[in-house]
């Protein structure tokens, strides 16, 4: 089969995301008309004190949120690609590895013992909480999967000291809502079954710029990413310094992840089956698979959370959910295909 | 010219190489041969630097190989190891330029995109150029392996010997393709005469028809090197596989 | 555990769709108040200022006819937009609501919140809230006879109290709306002054008004009688399977048969008909000793 050119793939990624986006910030418990979309950019534009209620609920919730679920289903996305490149194994994601649990946990921990520490970096706070825990569970999951050369025996380990630490960390969340104080528990399990319905504009411009500069580094990755794929001996002698490639690779899967958790709480699902679906159509080009993977991962949690709010409309569902009840079906199609052909 | 000077490897108390000292030839087909255990792969992984030496040094040109980065080593010299497998459904393509990947940054190059062509061309792949990786015959996979490590080497680099290492490169290959890919690189020899090339080879045959020197191993030391013709003498292969050879191997 | 809050939360929106689906029939020209509190919810209906109100949360359940108008969903899980579909004027909230992102959404967008005086959990103040409440809607002669209704009552319950010569422990065990967990009320909690007026004395002591139930806290307290809130009472199979719950096939109540159903919204907060609901707890606790 002739191989369909990456960029009319991106590009029709590219086109459908903006169609969603746009769909998304139209509907919803509050339709919203194109008109008062112009108009709240009109008012926007020429600085005038936006008077419609619509217009001002388009600008302040509504558009914060379509704008995070962009980002933070990129940032899934991209992190996805990243640990399967790094574990050369197509069922690992960021969640299997403690990356999101950890962070929820330090999300969490901040929550409820935040006053206690007294450290204060205003709206970093809470990413920067996460981005530890996260850091904490991955190199905890890491630690105990070492095992000395097999690489199967690997992949085993690394996916069961998941697990274990996974069930540590989430039941240290539930836990901490267990002793929270009243109003830090409300937020923590509502968190924590993730939803974009808390965004708001500081905790975007937060998200947008640690994904953007991650993916950035990401993509300059790609060619050393794709040499993995031979081993990381092969890949050595294609001149990649290894340990500093492994290290990079964590790093930012760890601080993209975390921050996004830190947000809109644990979504699964999005980081195993967008680099999968890709690879099946395009190969595993990571040169295509992180720019393609960012707006596959855009469009798939944008689509998900417009139905997170129109299946049961005016209420709502939490997205952890709609990815779940999509990403699930998809995934074991995924694992009954023994190879890949394309 | 590539030098070992008693180059020692030991792991877990059990001595897998013991005192060898070599020189390889630029321009020169260098062929290991050993039975099974007698240390031909540890010394290429040495050779190679994936492996770290317990003792003695290797020199690529008076350098020691232990002074040049990873990333440089990459430049001139590239290893094809046993039994490659990619874990992602890669094209054939796409495979291929990895060879090319210590060349440039971001993204390749016209040059990069060319030396790919030729190599694939070189190893008669243009026919699977688009398929899936994962889909190949064992052979065929062997075939795109060559093309990438040709590719790695394809053009000379300035003040560096190209070294090209082969890990029993023959193995998935029917009878065909062996000869013809031994054919293939000595021409690419002829015409790159910095290049040295060292292999591991379990066929005595292959190695009595292509080597230029050949290094008989033997229980983890050299047991004797030099011109084929020298080396591969009744007795030495008796000595070394414990088979009785009739008549003189008919070297070229 | 994430699943099961997952599928908790299924269920709980499912079987909420029902009043989501509850349509307003209210004009624009009037203010459109969103109620997120069951106690203003009650008052405002007795008051007869519920003309008003477009929507209320899930928990406000009282009076009967309040089940017509659509909701807004759990008071503690709270979403913007099904609150601002609602196009309301106004929220009426009393401070007890979540997640917070929500609270501050909301305040963005200047949509108009109110909370009226946070009064103790007593006639007293129950008689301030009322007459705050009739203030502000001027409805002051409506909220008068409330008050009135409301002293009577309690004076009448009270005076029950003073004669009886037994103070039985009473366990209540409450099925949260929000996660179907089993919760035991405390010492510290309004049902608990509710108890008290009616002569009883609740059998769980704690620092937060609500408890999770262990058998072992069950067994311990040995109480009298239980009290069971109807979400609860309905799923045992209308309370026929309370001894499933561990730990209470020990208790008198369960061996001299005194388990009752009661309403939740005539036990977890203050409002006008509390003297009336003294006097039916004081009905199902002292049932030898009412006339």
């Amino acid at each position: 089969m002739k191989p369909i050119n990456n960029r009319i793939t991106g590009l029709a990624l590219l086109a459908l995301l903006l169609c969603t986006a746009l769909l998304s910030a139209k509907l919803g418990a509050v339709p919203i008309s194109l008109q008062e979309i112009k108009n709240a950019f009109m008012h926007l534009i020429n600085g005038n004190e936006i008077i419609e209620l619509n217009e001002r609920i388009f600008l302040q919730i509504r558009l914060p949120r379509v704008l995070m679920g962009i980002f933070v289903g990129a940032a899934l996305a991209v992190g996805g690609v990243l640990t399967q490149a790094l574990f050369r194994n197509p069922i690992v994601e960021p969640g299997l590895i403690g990356t999101s649990s950890g962070a929820a946990f330090g999300a969490a921990l901040y929550f409820v013992l935040g006053a206690t520490f007294g450290s204060n970096w205003g709206e970093w706070t809470l990413p920067i909480a996460a981005c530890i825990g996260g850091t904490v569970a991955t190199v905890m999951v890491l630690f105990l999967a070492q095992s000395k050369n097999d690489h199967r025996r690997g992949v085993a380990s690394l996916l069961l000291s998941g697990i274990a630490i996974n069930a540590l960390f989430l039941s240290g969340v539930g836990f901490l809502s267990y002793i929270a104080r009243d109003p830090q528990a409300r937020s923590i399990t509502f968190w924590n079954l993730g939803t974009l319905s808390g965004s708001y504009w500081e905790a975007l411009y937060i998200v947008l710029s640690v994904t953007s500069i991650c993916i950035w580094f990401s993509l300059r990755l790609a060619k050393q990413l794709n040499a993995l794929m031979l081993g990381e001996q092969e890949a050595q002698l294609l001149g990649i310094n290894i340990p500093q490639l492994k290290l990079m690779v964590l790093c930012l899967n760890v601080i993209m992840v975390a921050v996004s958790t830190a947000f809109v709480g644990v979504i699964g699902f999005v980081g195993l089956i967008v680099p999968h679906f890709l690879r099946m159509i395009q190969g595993a080009d990571n040169r295509f698979l992180l720019w393609g993977g960012a707006l596959l991962g855009a469009w798939v949690l944008t689509a998900s959370d417009l139905l997170a709010r129109l299946l049961l409309a005016p209420a709502e569902l939490p997205i952890g959910i709609v990815t779940s009840l999509i990403g699930v079906p998809v995934f074991i199609i995924l694992l009954k295909r023994t190879n890949y052909l394309f | 010219m590539i030098s070992l000077e008693n180059l020692t490897y030991h792991i877990k108390g059990k001595h897998l190489l013991e005192s060898v000292s070599l020189a390889f030839e630029k321009g020169k087909m260098h062929i290991i041969l050993g039975p099974n255990g007698a240390g031909k792969s540890t010394l290429i992984r040495l050779i190679s630097g994936e492996l770290k030496p317990s003792a003695g040094t290797i020199r690529y040109n008076d350098m020691p190989l232990h002074g040049i980065s990873v990333k440089e080593q990459a430049l001139f010299r590239a290893v094809l190891s046993q039994n490659l497998e990619v874990s992602f459904p890669l094209r054939v393509h796409e495979v291929v330029l990895m060879g090319r990947y210590p060349h440039f940054v971001g993204s390749p190059r016209a040059i990069d995109h060319e030396i790919c062509e030729k190599s694939i061309h070189l190893f008669d792949l243009d026919e699977l150029k688009n398929r899936n990786y994962l889909t190949l015959s064992g052979g065929e996979k062997q075939r795109v392996q060559f093309a990438r490590v040709f590719a790695q080497i394809w053009e000379p680099i300035d003040g560096k010997p190209r070294v090209l290492l082969l890990d029993e490169p023959l193995t998935f290959l029917d009878l065909y393709y062996q000869y013809h890919l031994m054919k293939t690189i000595k021409t690419f020899m002829a015409s790159n005469p910095d290049l040295t090339v060292i292999g591991v080879v379990h066929d005595i045959i292959i190695a009595a028809k292509f080597a230029d020197q050949v290094v008989l191993m033997h229980q983890s030391k050299t047991f004797a090197q030099g011109p084929t013709h020298a080396v591969l003498n009744p007795e030495n292969i008796h000595t070394v596989f414990k088979i009785m050879v009739e008549d003189q191997f008919i070297v070229k | 555990m994430k699943n099961s809050t997952l599928l908790l939360l299924i269920s709980l929106v499912a079987s909420s769709c029902g009043r989501f689906g509850n349509t307003d029939e209210k004009t624009d020209s009037q203010e459109r108040i969103v109620c997120i509190s069951k106690q203003y919810a009650e008052i405002i209906y007795a008051l007869g200022a519920q003309k008003e109100v477009v929507a209320v949360d899930l928990s406000s359940t009282y009076p009967p006819e309040i089940k017509a108008l659509p909701t807004i969903g759990y008071h503690r899980a709270l979403s913007t937009e099904t609150i601002l579909a609602m196009k309301p004027s106004l929220i009426l909230h009393d401070n007890n609501i979540g997640p917070e992102h929500v609270v501050t959404q909301l305040k963005e967008l200047q949509i108009p919140m109110k909370t009226f005086g946070n009064y103790t959990p007593t006639i007293a103040g129950t008689d301030s809230l009322i007459r705050e409440m009739g203030h502000y809607f001027g409805k002051e002669k409506q909220a008068d006879s409330l008050c009135v209704k409301l002293h009577k009552e309690a004076q009448e319950a009270f005076a029950h109290s003073k004669h009886y010569t037994q103070t039985p422990k009473v366990l209540i065990i409450h099925f949260g709306r929000a996660s179907n967990i089993y919760l035991v009320m405390t010492k510290n909690s309004t049902a608990a002054k509710l108890i008290e007026w009616a002569g009883g004395e609740m059998a769980v002591d704690a620092e937060k008004g609500m408890k999770q139930l262990s058998p072992e806290v069950v067994a311990a307290a040995n109480p009298d009688i239980i009290l069971l809130t109807d979400f609860g009472y309905d799923r045992l199979n209308d309370g026929k399977e309370i001894d499933k719950l561990p730990g209470i096939s020990s208790t008198k109540a369960y061996k001299n048969n005194q388990i009752y159903r009661i309403e939740e919204h005539d036990l977890v907060y203050t409002g006008p008909r509390t003297g009336e609901n003294v006097l039916r707890i004081q009905e199902l606790i002292h049932p030898d000793e009412t006339h």
